[in-house]
């Protein structure tokens, strides 16, 4: 009966060293979570090259639609091509 | 082939004409002549001028038809070619015929001016209203338009060619075309269509000791700025080539020039400041 006593003693001085444990293996996993995230960059480089991402792609977007409207909106197509002729005439910055 | 040179709308025409009747010319010559009266905003008694110191008013069919042409070529460029930027062109200097323009040295730099002002056409009536603080200036697509109509006279005699200051109209043959470009010259065969050059290597000015250029960002209200000298593009008529060579002039640099003329299978030829000619939209 003595003997069965002292083990359960032993037994329960266990549960504060595994509570220390665990809380040990928690705190290291957020301190990782939080330099990982690299907060200290968020409000220095992420956001001006967010907004210059932003601004290249409506820049290229609005390009590719004039584009589109060039093509559509032209009349008859030229003919035209380079020629080795002399020139009678010059055309220049009007 | 014959040819007929003069100087109207502020600039040297030059027809010329393969064909036995020659009478054309005078009647062609002629009508540059009524159009520069109407056309131009350097006189202050053309139709043009009257309409811009009233804002609005009644015009004939004859303005009513180009600033129409440009309203429509404002929404197609997405703003590039805009005929409402002429304060922001005074307020870069160019305040007169640039015959007239001298080094304004002691003026103060240009300061961005607005553009893009609201232009209400009623086609039924004629009537123009253009926003308050606004002023159209017609320049280049007056001459284009002007090109084109004369060509459509000219043409009905034999092949003929129509250069009003570097605006050209050809049809009937193979017109060959010298383009200035960079340090030397290129030259394309226009067999029917119309050639146009945008550029600052001409009509440029001295002012607080800086070089400026008639070309107007409508983005900015100044005079636009990039490594691109001059943009000549062939397209279906001297005024959809004015203004796609604007259009195209004003996209940036050479390479984004030359990526939106090579999508839009626009011929170009393009000069830039480091001496390259560089060809696009299928000219080889």
């Amino acid at each position: 009966m003595r003997a069965t006593e002292k083990e359960w003693t032993v037994t329960t001085d266990h549960t504060p060293r595994l509570y220390a444990l665990a809380g040990s293996i928690l705190g290291l996993f957020l301190a990782w979570a939080g330099i990982a995230a690299h907060p200290w960059q968020t409000t220095s480089s992420a956001t001006p090259r967010s907004a210059a991402l932003e601004t290249y792609t409506r820049r290229l977007n609005a390009d590719a639609a004039l584009v589109a409207a060039l093509t559509g909106r032209r009349s008859a197509a030229p003919s035209v091509r380079v020629v080795t002729l002399p020139p009678l005439t010059t055309t220049r910055t009007s | 082939m014959t040819r007929h040179a003069f100087t109207a709308m502020g600039t040297e025409i030059e027809l010329l004409l393969e064909a036995e009747d020659l009478s054309l010319f005078a009647e062609v010559e002629a009508e540059f002549r009524r159009l520069e009266t109407i056309l131009s905003r350097f006189r202050s008694d053309s139709e043009l001028e009257q309409l811009n110191e009233a804002s609005e008013g009644c015009v004939g069919p004859e303005l009513l038809e180009v600033i129409e042409l440009a309203v429509e070529a404002r929404a197609w460029s997405g703003g590039r070619f805009d005929p409402t930027v002429c304060n922001a062109v005074v307020a870069a200097g160019y305040d007169r015929s640039f015959e007239l323009l001298h080094d304004t040295g002691s003026r103060a730099a240009p300061s961005p001016a607005r553009t893009s002002g609201a232009v209400k056409i009623d086609r039924t009536t004629g009537h123009v209203a253009v926003e308050p603080g606004y002023r159209i200036d017609l320049g280049g697509i007056a001459k284009g338009w002007a090109a084109d109509r004369a060509l459509a006279v000219l043409a009905t005699a034999g092949p003929a060619l129509v250069n009003a200051g570097g605006d050209v109209a050809a049809a009937g043959r193979v017109w060959p075309i010298a383009v200035r470009a960079g340090s030397g010259e290129i030259t394309l065969g226009l067999e029917h269509g119309g050639l146009a050059t945008s550029g600052r290597d001409r009509r440029t000015w001295v002012r607080s000791g800086e070089a400026r250029h008639h070309l107007i960002d409508p983005a900015t209200g100044l005079p636009a700025e990039s490594d691109v000298v001059t943009v000549t593009v062939a397209a279906g008529s001297a005024s959809e080539a004015e203004v796609l060579a604007k259009t195209l002039f004003l996209a940036g640099d050479s390479q984004r020039v030359l990526d939106e003329a090579e999508l839009a299978e626009i011929p170009t030829v393009l000069s830039n400041s480091a001496g390259e000619v560089l060809l696009a939209g299928g000219l080889r």
